[in-house]
This record gives structure tokens, sequence and C-alpha cells, in this order.
């Protein structure tokens, strides 16, 4: 991993087009402000996660409790 | 795009099945996790459920189970960013559809639960569909309980994990 110091109002470049400034730091927070393009997405890493550990387990479901689910819930109306 | 008209056997979680190539839906960037599959086909699990299968086109063992929030949850809200907004090639609302991952615990498919973090949003008319990650404004997942002879009530939910974190979390301004 690449570490580098900076100080608030202090920015880095990813790439040619993605910048990272330190806003401010406040207690144990760091306040980021990230410019990136249009067609990038920046999330938190333990959304990221979760919703990965989710997509996992929708894939685990075994098939005898999905098909029991869905005639547990068949004929449910929005 | 042009849109083939094929209809081809593959082999599926669920079997053997028929598959309309002009219902593939093709995610740009694939799923968290399985950034690598990129075409995806819903399948029925039976006629009147309200669960389907999320099958990969490349690899018959992966299909997610997934399912209209919106059955369950009238007032789940999701927020789409420009970016995500722009793979989707969404012009009008109209075009989209929203699912989320369904979860059912080994053993316990009374214990089944909607995955409200990341939903998946398609484009029907442009089949395209991205995954996209929501900031903690929803309790990660819902139960859904079965009421006595209306299964899937509106108000038969309740948070499986309460913890809803509070900290910073909603605060993300574009500038």
């Amino acid at each position: 991993m690449l570490i580098l110091t900076r100080k608030a109002g202090e920015s880095l470049y990813v790439g040619d087009d993605i910048r990272i400034t330190v806003l401010s730091m406040q207690g144990k927070q760091v306040k980021l402000g990230i410019t990136l393009p249009k067609d990038m997405v920046v999330y938190r890493e333990e959304v990221y996660r979760r919703v990965m550990e989710e997509n996992r387990m929708a894939l685990e479901t075994n098939n005898e409790d999905l098909l029991v689910a869905a005639q547990l819930w068949h004929g449910v109306q929005k | 795009m042009a849109r083939r008209t094929e209809i081809i056997e593959a082999e599926t979680r669920l079997g053997k099945r028929q598959i309309d190539l002009d219902k593939v839906i093709v995610f740009p960037r694939g799923l968290m996790g399985f950034e690598d599959q990129h075409e995806f086909t819903l399948l029925k699990i039976r006629d009147d459920a309200p669960f389907l299968i999320l099958q990969s086109m490349q690899d018959p063992g992966l299909g997610l189970l997934v399912g209209d929030p919106y059955t369950f949850l009238p007032e789940y809200c999701i927020k789409v960013g420009d970016a995500e907004q722009t793979l989707l090639k969404v012009t009008d609302a109209d075009e989209l559809a929203v699912l989320v991952t369904v979860s059912i615990p080994p053993g316990h498919p009374e214990n089944t639960s909607l995955n409200l973090t990341g939903p998946i949003l398609i484009n029907h008319e442009a089949r395209i569909g991205v995954q996209i990650p929501q900031a903690d404004v929803n309790p990660p997942r819902v139960l859904l309980r079965l009421a006595p002879g209306a299964p899937g009530e509106e108000d038969g939910k309740e948070a499986q994990d309460g913890t809803g974190e509070k900290e910073d979390s909603g605060e993300e301004t574009r500038q």
C-alpha cells in the first residue's frame, strides 16, 4: 500500500482525472473531497462489502428452500 | 442496439431452461463480487412466486435469488447517482425496474429476507442492469414474516439487523 501524508486542504491525484482532497479533520474523522469522472462511482467499503456478502447469500440458497419459499409467498400481490 | 430474437436452451441453476436471448440483460459492471459476469437473464421459479432467479448466461451455477421489493415494502426508497443513470441509459423512470437480492437461511425458508443494501436496477427498455449500493438509509435486511392466511402483508416485515449505522453515513454531497 502506498502511504502518503497530507494536510487539510492538500490533495492528491490518482491518475490524471481523480483528485482526492483532505478537507478537514475532526477528532477521529477525516472529511475527503473526491473529484472524479462522471462515469465513476465511489462506495464506502463497508457498504460495498455488505452488498458482496448479500449477493453471495442470495446465491447460496439451496433449491429446496427456494421452492418452499416460493410456495410460502406465492400469489403475493402488490 | 440490435436485438437478438433467438431462443436457446441453456443449463441454469434451475436445470435446463429455454432462454429468449431478447430478454438477456447486460450488466456493464457485473454484480458486486461477480464483476466478470456481464449477461444475466431472469428465470421464474414458479408462475405466481414473488421471487425470481437472476441467472448468469456465462455460469450455469451462478443464479441469485431476487425479488421485487415493492411487493413487500411499498415505501422502499433508493438513490441513483448520475454515473449510474448514465450507465443505465435511462431517460424516463418508467423504464426502470428494481430488484433486491433475497436470502434464505439454510433449512429455514420461513426466515426469508430481503437485502436492501444493494438493489439491482434494470432498464427494461435498453436491457441494462446495474447494482447500486445504498448508503445505509435502509436497514440492511428485512425479514419477511408470514401473516396467517395472507402471506407477505405490507406490514409483514421486521428489521433483522437493527444496527442502523448512525455514524456519518448520509453525509455525501456533490459539489
